[in-house]
């Protein structure tokens, strides 16, 4: 076990430092130079100045020392200063993480309730209308993209009835959610179809397993079939799925933020590529990675617990 | 001293363009009866300074900017959001008024006993938020890290020969040449004073969320959550007039959330950077817009690439462009046609001498008739262009630009010349103005400037023969002699007569070529009034204006 959990770390480090240093270098070859930006404004900008410009902030050498020295003070926990802002980048995600976090997790409840009751009420009235308005309505849902929904949301229920408030991340656990319902709701729009497919289908799957002809013959109550036996058996890809879903909204909530001015990490990053703020795109990136890696890591953990044939086939 | 305002766009620029369309689509066509109403015809905008004065206190504002301030230290990051902020906590040594004059404020007085000495008096009674009392010692130590070449004002400070305290309120500086943009810049943020001692204490973490202000002014800092809002409050020991909003919240937003948080009322007013945004917003219920003169401007930047190398040809190029098409398609009518390189917000002095001479210019239609497009086509005849190779324009993939590119090309085809549009992402836009590099196979740039002075002398510096941004190599001698004379010239009515003649000289080379100017926007709540509707909104304490019509 113990071997099992250090493999799994050392893995993880491993992932992590590849993962950093494709980050830097990607960061440093987008097009714009990062003086142009730490110069100031226009009239500042000849090439003496940018070359000062250029070794106060070690941006004249070699991509790989850059990193090097980036690294060095990341294994002290100094995540350096933002070029952009005066601040230092630490404080800039701890202001900003939690809005992005509640985001998410505002999200992934919608569409785990809202997908999965679907997906589960379509198996359960297969090949009725139910069923085709389900499938039809996520269809529709996920074939609109997050910045339309985003903004035909805020059209209708910010700007027309004024039910919800149409920018900023709101305070306390009331106004947090009332913010972020629009917002959370756009971002889980698209996942709905996903995850209500997934559970259509592996619902259908489970229902056609033997026990379940046998439970259904010896008179166990339909509720309870799908209850007990049908969901239980399809749990497996449906959290496997919502993991995915959600580990992946963590990197996506960029264009939900901008259309509802909220100052999460998603447009803390956008800026910082904008304006080649290496340290603080380096740490929201890192950041997004390793949320992914714990989602992820996370949803194999819990995998085995919700199927026990899953723990034998790895035990 | 030239600003380029901060336009960071997002990495979802494309995305967010179309949302704005969408938006100003889908609330325009519920809130909108009429809807043709929300394109202003940019000749009937009415530039005003001011606003009416407000008589009724307010408890609270919520005021919007387009970017969070990336820091409040002026010094070593100057962004116009942080500017809007800061403006109603920090004093200057001069003020700049909403009709764009200067006039001493921290500085009781100022005296020039000769040209090349300035004698600066300072106001007693004065105390920093703190409660301090503002003292020769913090002024001179504010002047000297102003200058510093490292900070961002520290170009202005290239004529001083000596910074001294002359007396327990006196500072004395002498300049190696008189200099006369000078004055303008203590109006600006090299004359803003700080509290030597909050400023030293804070060390690097100067201007970041957390740390107090170190300023005097009619507000105090009251607190900057990093990604939330900066508050500021009513200072109560200010030494002079009371505002009458007791607090203001900052937020920010851009694009379709900012015209949103308007429309619903979660925002009580903004400045609009952008005319599209004004445009968005034209014509909402509950929502007043004013505007103001600014020294912001679009124009063409010809390069050392030598497309247009040939004045004959940019005046050509000049004549055939529809700028009224570009005002009304480009930007919903929110700029206004313009035969100068700069907007009328420029002119702090001898107002009139410069409006009648900007519209005597004649080389920049709003509209080219016949008579212009057949001049335009016998000066390419002249220069004996041979059309080898297309003129290649220059530009990002915003709404406007793309319009002011493509009305370029059109008005080259009308002349017999060919365009060819070549459009780089918005983060590589920027190096066009620093990197000849990146210049290399551009003709000329669809630009945009500003400057931060209240003076046409402070942009036509911009084409000596050795300044920088002269990117084409405009070269006259004579040029130089009379836009350094004017410099050197501390007598406003003298300075403006020699303005107007350089200025001429510009608009005859088109050295740029101007296309219009852009006013700036004042973005109100329909029950409030009183801050300037000018640009001065940059360097003026506008908040302390802002109350409501009635009470």
């Amino acid at each position: 076990m113990l071997a099992r959990i250090s493999r799994r770390l050392a893995g993880l480090l491993a992932t992590l430092l590849a993962a950093s240093f494709v980050i830097f270098a990607a960061v440093y070859a987008a097009p714009g130079d990062p003086a142009v930006f730490l110069a100031g404004g226009r009239d500042k900008l000849s090439p003496e100045k940018l070359e000062l410009v250029r070794a106060q902030y070690h941006l004249d050498e070699p991509l790989v020392v850059q990193y090097g020295r980036w690294l060095g003070d990341c294994l002290q926990f100094d995540l350096g200063r933002s070029f952009k802002y005066s601040d230092q980048v630490a404080d800039l995600l701890a202001a900003r993480f939690p809005t992005t976090l509640a985001l998410v997790a505002y999200a992934t409840v919608l569409f785990v309730v809202l997908g999965v009751g679907a997906g589960v009420l379509a198996a359960v009235r297969r090949g009725t209308w139910v069923d085709s308005a389900v499938v039809g309505g996520t269809t529709l849902a996920a074939s609109v993209p997050s910045f339309v929904s985003a903004i035909a949301l805020a059209a209708v229920f910010g700007v027309q009835l004024g039910w919800f408030p149409v920018t900023g991340g709101g305070e306390g656990f009331t106004g947090t959610v009332h913010h972020l319902t629009l917002p959370a709701l756009s971002l889980a729009l698209g996942a709905l179809a996903l995850i209500s497919r997934v559970t259509r289908q592996s619902m259908v799957d489970a229902g056609a397993a033997d026990h379940v002809e046998v439970a259904r013959a010896s008179g166990v109550r339909e509720r309870e079939i799908v209850v007990r036996h049908v969901l239980r058996n399809a749990l497996g890809p449906i959290v496997t799925m919502c993991g995915l879903v959600m580990a992946g909204m963590l990197a996506g909530t960029v264009v939900v933020e901008t259309a509802f001015g909220l100052s999460g990490i998603g447009s803390l990053l956008v800026g910082a590529i904008n304006t080649h703020d290496f340290p603080v795109a380096q740490a929201v990136l890192l950041l997004m990675v390793t949320g992914y890696i714990v989602v992820t890591t996370l949803v194999d953990l819990v995998h085995p617990l919700l199927d026990p044939r899953v723990k034998e086939a790895t035990a | 001293m030239t600003h380029t305002p901060s336009r960071r766009t997002a990495l979802a620029a494309g995305l967010v363009a179309t949302a704005v369309i969408a938006v100003a689509g889908c609330s325009g066509a519920t809130r909108d009866t009429a809807g043709g109403a929300r394109t202003a015809d940019a000749a009937t905008l009415d530039l005003t300074p001011t606003t009416a004065p407000a008589t009724g206190e307010l408890a609270h504002a919520n005021w919007l900017l387009e970017d969070e301030p990336d820091s409040l230290d002026l010094d070593t990051q100057g962004s116009s959001a942080g500017r809007i902020v800061l403006t109603n906590v920090c004093e200057r040594l001069y003020q700049l008024q909403p009709d764009m004059s200067t006039k001493p404020l921290l500085a009781e007085k100022a005296e020039t006993p000769d040209d090349k000495t300035l004698v600066l008096t300072l106001r007693s009674g004065v105390t920093f938020h703190d409660g301090t009392p503002m003292t020769a010692d913090d002024v001179l130590w504010s002047l000297k890290r102003h200058a510093d070449p490292d900070m961002e004002q520290g170009d202005e400070f290239g004529n001083i020969a000596t910074m001294r305290k002359t007396g327990d309120r006196q500072i004395t500086l002498t300049f190696k040449t008189p200099d006369a943009m000078f004055f303008k810049a203590l109006a600006g943020d090299a004359g803003i004073v700080w509290n030597k001692e909050q400023v030293e204490k804070a060390g690097k973490d100067f201007g970041t969320p957390g740390q107090p202000d170190a300023c005097t002014g009619p507000y105090r800092l009251a607190g900057w959550k990093s990604g939330d809002s900066i508050t500021i409050e009513r200072h109560d020991g200010y030494w002079g007039k009371k505002p009458l909003t007791k607090r203001v919240t900052f937020r920010w937003a851009s694009d379709s959330a900012l015209v949103n948080a308007l429309t619903t009322g979660a925002a009580d007013g903004t400045y609009a950077e952008s005319p599209n945004t004004a445009s968005a917003l034209r014509g909402k219920k509950g929502i007043a817009q004013y505007y103001g003169p600014s020294t912001a401007s679009l124009v063409l930047i010809p390069t050392e690439r030598g497309g247009l190398a040939d004045p004959r040809i940019r005046r050509a190029l000049s004549l055939a462009l529809d700028r009224k098409g570009i005002a009304a398609s480009g930007y919903g009518g929110m700029v206004q046609p313009w035969a100068t390189p700069v907007g009328s917000g420029a002119w702090g002095y001898e107002k009139p001498v410069f409006e009648a001479a900007q519209k005597a210019v004649t080389g920049a239609p709003a509209a080219p008739d016949a008579k212009d497009i057949a001049a335009a086509r016998e000066l390419v005849k002249e220069a004996g262009a041979d059309g080898s190779g297309p003129i290649v324009i220059g530009t990002d993939a915003g709404q406007g630009r793309t319009v002011v590119a493509n009305a370029v090309r059109a008005a080259l085809r009308k002349i017999g010349l060919q365009g060819r549009i070549k459009t780089v992402p918005t983060s590589q836009f920027e190096q066009f103005y620093s990197t000849p590099e990146a210049r290399a196979d551009i003709d000329v740039l669809v630009g945009d400037w500003y400057i931060s002075k209240a003076d046409p002398m402070g942009f036509y510096d911009n084409a000596l023969s050795d300044s920088s941004n002269n990117w084409a190599g405009f070269k006259d001698p004579a040029y130089d002699a009379r836009v350094k004379k004017a410099l050197a010239t501390l007598d406003d009515a003298e300075r403006a007569k020699l303005a107007v003649g350089i200025q001429k000289t510009f608009t005859d080379a088109a050295v740029w070529i101007p296309v219009a100017q852009v006013p700036s926007v004042l973005v109100l709540d329909e029950e409030l009034t009183g801050p300037p509707a000018s640009m001065a909104y940059l360097y003026y304490p506008w908040a302390a204006e802002l109350g409501s019509k009635k009470g």
